[in-house]
């Protein structure tokens, strides 16, 4: 769970020199969000978004349709870029929590992974739903249920021990603290090849402990 | 994990490349596109000439002076490469796209150490401090399994044995992370063992950096185990385009139909399945036919393919040929015409008891090699045949396999007298053989000839075909002088080529034909014994099944015996009766052909099996992998030859003492198969077998 197993390698870059017009149409059309601009042997000088190539509108708001095309065909990506001193990184061994947190506080969709200075990958905020969904074990079919308990040592190791004490395999297991609930958690479980019904009566057994959800999936 | 959402790495689409020559331009590649994701491999397979290395010229612009993109486009992670001067094109492709080729020796300056070389790459691109180039060097021929990579890197590139070569290439085009990885024939030069060890790299590679990989063979059986997706090229233009399982099983071509079944796939047997050559030759692209390229060659065409180029079409989703009649072929509804395969009733059987014709016993020969002191100092000798015992009987013939360097050549070379043996006794009908050809009668010179690998080396390039042809004739008087240019001609034509080849010169004749003609050479006096020497091994696949027929029909009609050396093990199987499994001058293993390939094994004949390409993606091989090189015939390892390298080693007790002090004993399997090995033949029968074969008959 490391961002070099969920980043996306050989992410497409565009060189320094490019047209702002050239790389408009680029995103556009391969569906980019984000473009790492880089100079040579792939070292990082650069971001481009798609807010980056949003031109401010108080200054076009003096420029006539002509001086408009004229203004943006002059204009290429190193005069736009988030220049690569104020680009936030990561590294390949950053935890994928990590890269969450700085991309959630910093208010932004994607961190350029580096190896010194040199970009080997990408990753944003897809790629974090992505390994959400994937510890979720979405694709795998299974009872899934929310379970509310108090927040004490123990409580978890109880409720998967009435699970492994039936012989159940346990797809995907996360905790929470529960919201606006003070000192009690949330835990979500999924269990594999198991009935509805089942999985209830087993859990609603565990003492202390409260189902909230039960869905399968 | 990825969702398709990725844009393709490459994507080329419609391409059509030229050559401008003094005859006009030549359209060598015409019309092709395909497309590579990240992390997937994807090969282009086809004959020599068709334009599967000038597309991969045109991907990194590296066309020469007089090549041109006329057409298309090339999109590298969806931005073009075409129309771009190179200045542009190395910023916008930067190094993210890396080249290797067939031949490593060629990418490796033989003046500079590996470690100068690689660091040299990071130093002068990235700006590394030698130091930290270093390091990074030695850390990705680690990731490329060299041994001792510190040491490797202060190596000289021709102090490497060439799977050597070719990882430290692999490496250094790994060193930029490239998003695309171009391999040209990477592994063609290489041994099957070595070769298979690189393809496992190769795919474990992809995985591990998640590098697009395009790659281009002849070898159906190398694309079949490291691709995904397969796009077949004939003459300029892409035929067939689909993934390995379909193109394999389900071809929609008739070309790769063709190709298909005219290479034996391992377990074939001669006795009851016959190779389907493709007839004629690759059009030159100078001189394409109107209508379909490929409808002078194929077994179904109809007016309309003289007529109409057919468009490249999606027969079925995720499918592609370039037919208009891919349905039937698909469909199984078309078979391959039966003209060109040779009825072979009649060719003699093993087990007929027939004579001896040759008996080898004990042979050695060993080239004398230069004291390493100045003056005096013991002689030293390279063992390049040891002890060897072998046998060919009447009409039959004798395989002799093995890595390079394992005394393949010189075996035969002895018994035809261009090597003289150091001792042993060896008989050829009786006569005692073991003098140089210089010392013998012309009778026996007669009696004994020889198929070269290379046909282009052996025909002399100032003589007509029909007078190198009829020069044996004359001079062992095999038909009267007046009627030698009738012989001649006989010869010609039961190699399948015409009066009108009587007058050419060998420049004018193709790869095949050259060989047919040498082929006819080495019949001419009838003789009772031809030796091969890797005759097809330099042929394209389509040629190889119609050179292998001739062969056996020679055989059929002569009762020729033959010997044949070939490191192909699909191809030996198929042609031989007795095999031989050759390591480092010593046979290891002895036997009818189908004994060979079914345990017991010897350890070594196991793991040339289980490295052995296959082009079936349905069969399974075992994973048995040798480690390092052959070693040095100079310095044989004590006892077993092969315990350097053995993996079976552990199922002797002390982890096989015995295979370093003492030289194994011969087991017999049988009576006529015997094995070379200190483990007993019950732990040698219960080992599994190496390829497993869906039940299903192909092509009988």
């Amino acid at each position: 769970m490391l961002v070099k197993d969920y980043m996306t390698r050989h992410p497409s870059m565009a060189e320094p020199s490019m047209s702002v017009v050239d790389a408009q149409r680029y995103m556009w059309e391969n569906g980019i969000r984000h473009l790492p601009v880089v100079g040579d042997g792939k070292r990082l000088v650069g971001l481009v978004t798609r807010q980056t190539l949003l031109v401010d509108p108080g200054r076009l708001g003096s420029l006539d349709v002509w001086e408009i095309s004229r203004y943006l065909s002059g204009l290429a990506l190193k005069d736009v870029m988030i220049k690569a001193r104020d680009v936030i990184t990561a590294e390949q061994d950053t935890a994928i929590e990590e890269a969450a947190r700085v991309m959630v506080e910093n208010r932004i969709g994607c961190l350029p992974v580096v190896e010194e200075d040199i970009v080997i990958g990408i990753i944003s905020d897809t790629d974090l739903l992505t390994q959400l969904m994937e510890m979720m074990a979405t694709r795998v079919p299974g009872v899934r249920v929310t379970i509310r308990m108090p927040d004490v040592k123990g409580e978890l190791g109880k409720l998967v021990g009435a699970i492994s004490a039936q012989g159940w395999g346990i797809l995907a297991c996360g905790g929470v603290p529960a919201p606006k609930q003070p000192e009690t958690w949330e835990a979500v479980v999924k269990i594999r090849d198991v009935p509805r019904d089942d999985v209830v009566a087993v859990l609603a057994q565990v003492e202390g402990q409260e189902i909230v959800d039960v869905r399968e999936i | 994990m990825q969702q398709p959402r990725d844009i393709p790495v490459l994507s080329v689409e419609n391409l059509a490349i030229s050559y401008e020559t003094r005859r006009g331009d030549v359209r060598a590649v015409r019309d092709v596109s395909f497309e590579i994701q990240r992390g997937e491999a994807h090969s282009i397979v086809g004959e020599s000439g068709c334009g599967k290395s000038t597309v991969a010229f045109g991907i990194v612009n590296f066309l020469g002076r007089n090549g041109k993109i006329v057409g298309g486009r090339i999109l590298f992670q969806g931005r073009d490469l075409v129309g771009h001067s190179q200045e542009e094109l190395r910023k916008l492709r930067g190094d993210r796209i890396a080249m290797v080729y067939q031949d490593p020796m060629q990418a490796l300056n033989p003046s500079m150490r590996i470690g100068d070389q690689m660091a040299e790459v990071l130093i002068v691109h990235r700006g590394m401090s030698k130091e930290d180039a270093r390091d990074r060097c030695i850390h990705m021929l680690e990731q490329v399994h060299m041994p001792d990579p510190a040491n490797v890197m202060r190596r000289y590139p021709h102090q490497l044995s060439g799977g050597q070569q070719q990882r430290v290439v692999i490496a250094m085009a790994l060193l930029n992370d490239p998003a695309l990885l171009i391999m040209d024939e990477p592994t063609t030069a290489l041994d099957v063992t070595v070769e298979a060890t690189v393809l496992d790299l190769v795919a474990e590679l992809q995985t591990k950096f998640d590098t697009a990989i395009m790659y281009i063979s002849h070898n159906l059986g190398v694309v079949a185990r490291v691709s995904d997706n397969v796009g077949v090229m004939y003459a300029g233009e892409l035929v067939e385009r689909a993934t390995v399982a379909n193109v394999y099983l389900r071809p929609g071509h008739p070309y790769t139909l063709g190709l298909m079944h005219c290479v034996p796939r391992l377990g074939m047997d001669k006795a009851d399945s016959f190779l389907y050559p493709i007839r004629g030759r690759v059009p030159s692209p100078s001189n394409l036919p109107p209508g379909c390229v490929f409808e002078p060659r194929c077994d179904f065409g109809r007016p309309i393919c003289r007529q109409k180029c057919p468009e490249l079409r999606e027969v079925e989703p995720a499918h592609w040929a370039r037919c208009h009649f891919a349905e039937q072929v698909l469909a199984g509804e078309l078979e391959l015409s039966p003209d060109l395969v040779p009825d072979l009733e009649g060719l003699a059987r093993r087990g007929d008891g027939a004579e001896t014709v040759l008996s080898v016993e004990h042979a050695r020969t060993y080239y004398e090699a230069p004291s390493k002191q100045l003056i005096g100092g013991e002689k030293q000798y390279v063992k390049a045949v040891d002890d060897v015992s072998v046998a060919a009987r009447k009409g039959q013939t004798l395989g002799i396999v093995g890595e390079s360097g394992c005394g393949k050549s010189t075996l035969v070379k002895t018994v035809i007298g261009l090597e003289t043996p150091t001792g042993g006794d060896l008989e050829f009908m009786g006569m005692d053989i073991s003098m140089p050809v210089s010392k013998r009668d012309l009778d026996l010179i007669k009696d004994m000839q020889m198929v070269f690998q290379n046909p282009d080396s052996t025909l002399n390039p100032s003589f007509s075909v029909g007078s190198q042809i009829g020069r044996p004739l004359r001079r062992f008087k095999t038909v009267p002088r007046n009627q030698v240019r009738a012989e001649v001609i006989r010869l010609l034509s039961m190699m399948r080529l015409g009066e009108n080849y009587y007058d050419r010169l060998p420049r004018q004749l193709s790869g095949g034909e050259k060989q047919r003609v040498g082929i006819a050479r080495a019949i001419a006096g009838r003789p009772e014994l031809v030796l091969c020497d890797e005759p097809v091994s330099a042929l394209d696949v389509s040629v190889q099944a119609a050179v292998l027929n001739l062969l056996l029909e020679v055989q059929k009609e002569m009762g020729t015996t033959m010997a044949f050396i070939a490191h192909d093990l699909s191809v030996v199987r198929f042609f031989c009766d007795t095999i031989a499994v050759m390591y480092l001058g010593q046979i290891v293993e002895f036997g009818p052909a189908e004994a060979i390939y079914a345990p017991p094994y010897h350890p070594y004949t196991e793991a040339l099996l289980s490295a052995v390409p296959i082009p079936d993606p349905r069969m399974e091989q075992k994973h048995i992998r040798l480690s390092g090189a052959v070693p040095s015939a100079l310095n044989p390892p004590s006892g077993c030859r092969f315990h350097t390298r053995c993996p079976r080693r552990h199922l002797l007790p002390d982890g096989g003492k015995i295979c370093e002090l003492e030289v194994p004993p011969w087991r017999h399997a049988t009576d006529e198969h015997r094995i070379f090995c200190h483990i007993p033949l019950e732990d040698l029968r219960k080992m599994d077998k190496v390829v497993t074969i869906e039940e299903e008959t192909h092509a009988g």
